[in-house]
């Protein structure tokens, strides 16, 4: 599985199409460090930059699941001996590029942003904080790739309006059994993420793992 | 391998794509399959690849590994052809020398330093023909192989398809050009309205019907008679 990985990132690379996500990553951490980060408040950034990016996110898990024309992908699906690892493998490489695109946004500040140092914990919860939101993008950009949604405009629809209801569903009060981006955001604000951190994990790995899920079921027969 | 019951449709609402279809694929066997556009060809191809599952009815004992060429090899990827040919030699495991091997048979060593992007229809052919065949298949499935092939890999083709057969492989072709009419032992399948007909090792009988039409009409009807997947010779 692994050489298929490597084919759908070589393609990814290839087609260019990973420029368009890495343009938007570049420009919102231009807009967030625009000026310095005062000490203290490094989590709340962190926490901004982690909800903010999920939309980004998405559309890099997104654009590479799009990469390989539907025909490729039934012949990677027999090339790889099942259908299963052909799925396995584009979940892969979105995470293996999310993860890297995830790791600008967390090591950047470090050098332009941030006025000093945050302490190890601070940047332990950014990582985590981070983690979730490329989580949480990668299940939103596999449902609203090609063969689930096969209409190019309502799959940017789908993107942008699914990444919009889940701001503004997590400013409402049931917003942290939602993926719950705005109480993180504010957790990290109130200096409370500490103890809310795991509720927040929890409810954005469970809606993650169920949006990976239903993406895994529809997949077995819309390959 | 074997087909049980099998029936397919694409959405729990939607129409039967194939009902209830029982075959049995022996070792070494080659399967010539036809039928109208439209009538379920491609969706059993893709059943028997294990691309996608029956709605009902189980496949067992299918091979391990799987050849599978498409009846439109995509070339919107952007590799060199031997680029993406190590891709998928990697993926499939096999021998890094297959892919030349290969492209030495079905002639297309000049194609290899190409993009896949400006390859012509019948060359884009012959790299999916390549991929399908990069290690030895226990099942290869053929989605209309011949469409736009040259003279010489025409003849190649079922050469190698005869060989895949004496080792113990399953072939099915998806042949609406009618190549493997003259394969020696072929069995033949007939896809329509939702179930496949089986006649083993023998040709189904054939009558000549003359059809007299416009001299302005002959190419569309010729069309149409092809597109259902008639053979069709011009008189004058």
């Amino acid at each position: 599985m692994i050489a298929l990985v490597r084919f759908k990132l070589a393609a990814y690379a290839r087609s260019h199409r990973l420029f368009q996500p890495m343009i938007g990553l570049f420009a919102m951490l231009a807009v967030f460090y625009s000026s310095t980060v005062p000490p203290g408040s490094e989590l709340s950034s962190y926490a901004d930059s982690a909800g903010l990016l999920v939309v980004v996110f998405a559309w890099a898990a997104r654009g590479l699941l799009d990469t390989e024309p539907a025909t490729q992908r039934l012949i990677s699906m027999t090339a790889a001996g099942r259908p299963g690892r052909e799925v396995g493998a584009g979940l892969l490489a979105a995470l293996a590029v999310n993860l890297g695109m995830a790791a600008i946004a967390i090591v950047l500040p470090l050098g332009i942003g941030f006025a000093a140092m945050p302490s190890p914990g601070d940047l332990a919860q950014g990582v985590a904080l981070h983690l979730l939101g490329l989580i949480a993008g990668t299940a939103l950009g596999m449902l609203t790739s090609t063969p689930i949604l096969s209409s190019p405009a309502v799959s940017m629809l789908a993107l942008f309006g699914g990444y919009l209801a889940l701001l503004l569903i997590s400013l409402t009060p049931v917003g942290r059994f939602t993926v719950p981006i705005m109480p993180w955001m504010r957790a990290a604000n109130d200096g409370a993420l500490g103890e809310a951190l795991p509720t927040l994990a929890a409810a954005t790995l469970f809606w993650s793992v169920a949006g990976v899920v239903a993406y895994v079921r529809l997949r077995r027969t819309r390959p | 391998m074997r087909l049980s019951q099998v029936s397919f449709r694409y959405s729990r609402r939607g129409p039967w794509i194939l009902r209830d279809v029982e075959l049995m694929l022996r070792p070494g066997s080659v399967i010539e399959v036809t039928g109208r556009n439209g009538a379920g060809k491609s969706t059993l191809l893709r059943l028997l690849a294990g691309i996608i599952p029956p709605s009902r009815g189980t496949v067992t004992d299918r091979p391990r590994v799987v050849g599978y060429a498409p009846d439109v090899f995509p070339v919107d990827q952007p590799f060199t052809v031997t680029a993406y040919l190590t891709h998928m030699t990697r993926i499939r495991r096999a021998s890094p020398a297959a892919a030349d091997e290969l492209a030495v048979r079905l002639n297309a060593t000049h194609l290899m330093d190409q993009p896949v992007g400006d390859l012509s229809k019948g060359s884009a052919q012959k790299i999916g023909l390549i991929q399908s065949l990069l290690a030895p298949p226990g099942l290869l499935i053929l989605d209309e192989p011949f469409a736009g092939l040259d003279e010489q890999t025409r003849i190649e083709l079922p050469v190698i398809i005869g060989e895949i057969a004496a080792g113990g492989g399953t072939v099915v072709v998806s042949d609406h050009q009618n190549q493997l009419q003259n394969f020696p032992g072929a069995d033949h399948w007939l896809v329509a309205t939702g179930a496949v007909t089986a006649r083993t090792g023998e040709r189904p009988a054939r009558a000549v019907i003359e059809v007299l039409v416009d001299a302005a009409e002959a190419d569309g009807v010729e069309q149409k008679l092809r597109a259902d997947g008639y053979t069709t010779r011009r008189a004058s």
